[in-house]
């Protein structure tokens, strides 16, 4: 589905990527995660088609990027980007709405149903007539996420289609803002438009739950790809200290199917039974 | 519903207001009486005394006139929505930002010109049409200037765009100044004019002149609406969900400066109208293009036919001129709009 190969960029003389590769298939959900600065946003917004200048190569679903029109890039792949600045009273529902600009500027009545399930799957249903800018930064959060949602559907059903191929999702940080409750829903939501094809590709800063969720994970450091593949191959102390410089603990819980990365400080105030034992004595 | 509504009533009272001030001046004559003038030339005859002579006022004195304001307040009523949505920013106003100045400094240059050159007595209306022209390249080039200047990430910055408005402005103005200096007796009443702005010189043939470039924007900027509510999210998003971003503010600048520029050529510097409307119509349909684009074109065509109104009534039978009427409306409702939104739009 996604085949990027050596790009490179550079924004004013300052380089931001170098040389990334990397390839995800259909159906999978993908983690990139890397310190302040790592160049996790800028290579999104490459995939994203949103810098003209970049070096190297972009294939989206068999097609380069560079020759794709603005309205086919739109028809592949919805984007949920950081910072949105919406300050027009508008709607929600409209809001939402605008998800579906790319189908047609007349709302069918298809059209309208994807939009409906589009707010009920993000909760903001009894929101739709709100003006936008009088919600809170998590609902506003979720508002957006839905709009991508209207984008990306094909049928008003979550799981009536098959994306496999023809979908990609990119997420810069969707899940910053939101309460617990949403933060699990919407990676859930993301796991689910994985199950139906769609490619998923999101910046997580939260290790516990990038570990929880990604199938693929990819870890930058300084513009370039540092390591790649799964939960397990990639957290690791080593990887993390030299990527973020904090010295982790990776542990194993038996009611958790993914490991925990803890802080070695914050390890060391959770002494271990055996520990305190022998302390006692 | 309720947008489908403000269209109509704004329509409705277009009409009312067209049909009022055509009637209104030296000579009296009732909105029946304009109907039945109006209706008497497509075959239909309404039962409606009037006398012979009103026909030939109306047709030739006040209609052209009416008909001009009508053009012309549309023209900056939806210049200024486009303009907004393109700023992303609802002080973005053709007269605050310099636009009006550009072009009417253009129109200066070109009158002087003109005089210089033989080519222009012997075909008067290449005159005209060379005004129209420059002060169109004189508007695009100072909105193109402004939104380079204005733009930092995306987003023009309210006091650069301001401050950037008020450099092009005095720099317009010195300009026109020179020329001024520089013009003769009969130049000099011509460069007046284009200052204060007035619908004065109104006949048909300037109503012809100005209606392509104004009928043009009325059309094509409505279709860009779907578009303009994008662009609201952000160039980024608007990009992301399949708006050509480029594409899109190339014809906002062209439309929107095309509409102001025909206005200016004609009737010189109207200010405000391009602030007010837009803001007026969104307070009761809200932010949606859609609406907000060919409601603005409806009031705004309300709003400088009233003005107009206003300005040929209240001394008569001598005549103010209309942009002194539309700043006096105008300027205390911008400085309201400050003092209202300092929070949000002033950031």
């Amino acid at each position: 589905m996604l085949r990027v190969k050596d790009i490179s960029l550079t924004l004013g003389k300052t380089g931001i990527l170098n040389k990334v590769s990397l390839e995800a298939g259909a159906g999978e959900l993908c983690v990139i995660m890397g310190a302040n600065g790592a160049g996790k946003s800028s290579l999104l917004k490459v995939i994203a088609g949103e810098y003209a200048h970049y070096r190297g190569s972009v294939n989206i679903a068999g097609n380069e990027l560079r020759n794709m029109p603005v309205a086919e890039q739109a028809r592949t792949r919805a984007v949920l980007s950081q910072q949105l600045s919406l300050n027009q009273p508008f709607p929600v529902i409209d809001v939402v709405s605008m998800g579906r600009f790319v189908y047609g500027s007349y709302l069918s009545v298809p059209d309208k149903e994807i939009i409906t399930c589009a707010l009920k799957t993000m909760q903001v249903y009894n929101l739709k007539d709100r003006a936008y800018p009088t919600l809170s930064g998590g609902q506003k959060q979720r508002v957006q996420m839905a709009r991508v949602l209207a984008q990306l559907l094909e049928e008003p059903d979550l799981y009536a289609a098959n994306y496999a191929g023809k979908k990609m999702l990119l997420l810069d940080e969707p899940v910053t803002g939101m309460d617990i409750l949403h933060q699990q829903l919407a990676l859930q939501l993301a796991t689910t438009l994985a199950a139906q094809g769609v490619l998923v590709i999101a910046v997580l800063h939260d290790f516990q739950l990038a570990a929880a969720y990604a199938r693929r994970l990819f870890l930058l450091k300084d513009g370039s790809l540092y390591a790649t593949g799964s939960v397990e191959e990639v957290f690791t102390p080593q990887h993390i200290k030299h990527c973020f410089g904090v010295d982790v603990a990776v542990l194993q819980h038996p009611h958790c199917n993914y490991p925990l990365v803890v802080s070695a400080a914050a390890a060391g105030l959770f002494q271990s039974p055996a520990v305190m034992a022998i302390n006692e004595l | 519903m309720i947008k489908s509504l403000s269209i109509s009533f704004l329509t409705i009272l277009l009409v009312l207001v067209i049909l009022i001030a055509t009637g209104t001046g030296a000579m009296h004559m009732s909105p029946l009486q304009v109907l039945a003038i109006l209706l008497e030339r497509t075959g239909i005859h309404l039962p409606v005394v009037y006398e012979e002579n009103m026909s030939g006022v109306l047709w030739m004195i006040r209609l052209p006139r009416v008909i001009l304001g009508v053009l012309i307040g549309a023209g900056l009523g939806v210049a200024g929505a486009a303009l907004q949505g393109l700023f992303r920013n609802p002080l973005a106003d053709p007269g605050l930002i310099g636009i009006s100045s550009g072009a009417s400094m253009a129109a200066v240059v070109m009158i002087i010109i003109q005089n210089a050159l033989p080519v222009f007595h012997s075909v008067p209306a290449l005159n005209f049409y060379a005004l129209n022209l420059a002060a169109f390249g004189g508007a695009v080039i100072t909105t193109l200037f402004i939104f380079r200047v204005a733009r930092t990430g995306g987003q023009a910055a309210v006091s650069t765009m301001l401050l950037a408005g008020i450099a092009v402005r005095a720099l317009c103005e010195s300009v026109t100044g020179l020329m001024t200096y520089m013009a003769n007796n009969e130049q000099l009443r011509s460069i007046t004019f284009w200052s204060l702005g007035s619908l004065g010189g109104a006949s048909w043939q300037t109503v012809l002149g100005v209606l392509p470039f104004i009928v043009i924007p009325l059309i094509l900027l409505p279709r860009l609406a779907s578009a303009l509510n994008l662009l609201s999210l952000g160039e980024r998003e608007a990009m992301h969900s399949g708006v050509k971003v480029q594409r899109l503010k190339t014809q906002l600048i062209v439309l929107a400066t095309m509409a102001v520029a025909a206005g200016v050529a004609v009737a010189g510097i109207i200010g405000f109208i391009g602030l007010i409307v837009p803001h007026i119509v969104r307070q009761f349909t809200g932010p949606d293009y859609r609406v907000l684009v060919p409601g603005a074109a409806l009031a705004g065509a309300v709003l400088l036919s009233v003005a107009d109104l206003l300005c040929r009534t209240i001394v008569a039978p001598a005549e103010l001129p209309v942009g002194i009427i539309t700043a006096i409306i105008g300027a205390p409702f911008f400085i309201w709009l400050i003092i209202k939104e300092k929070r949000t739009i002033i950031a």
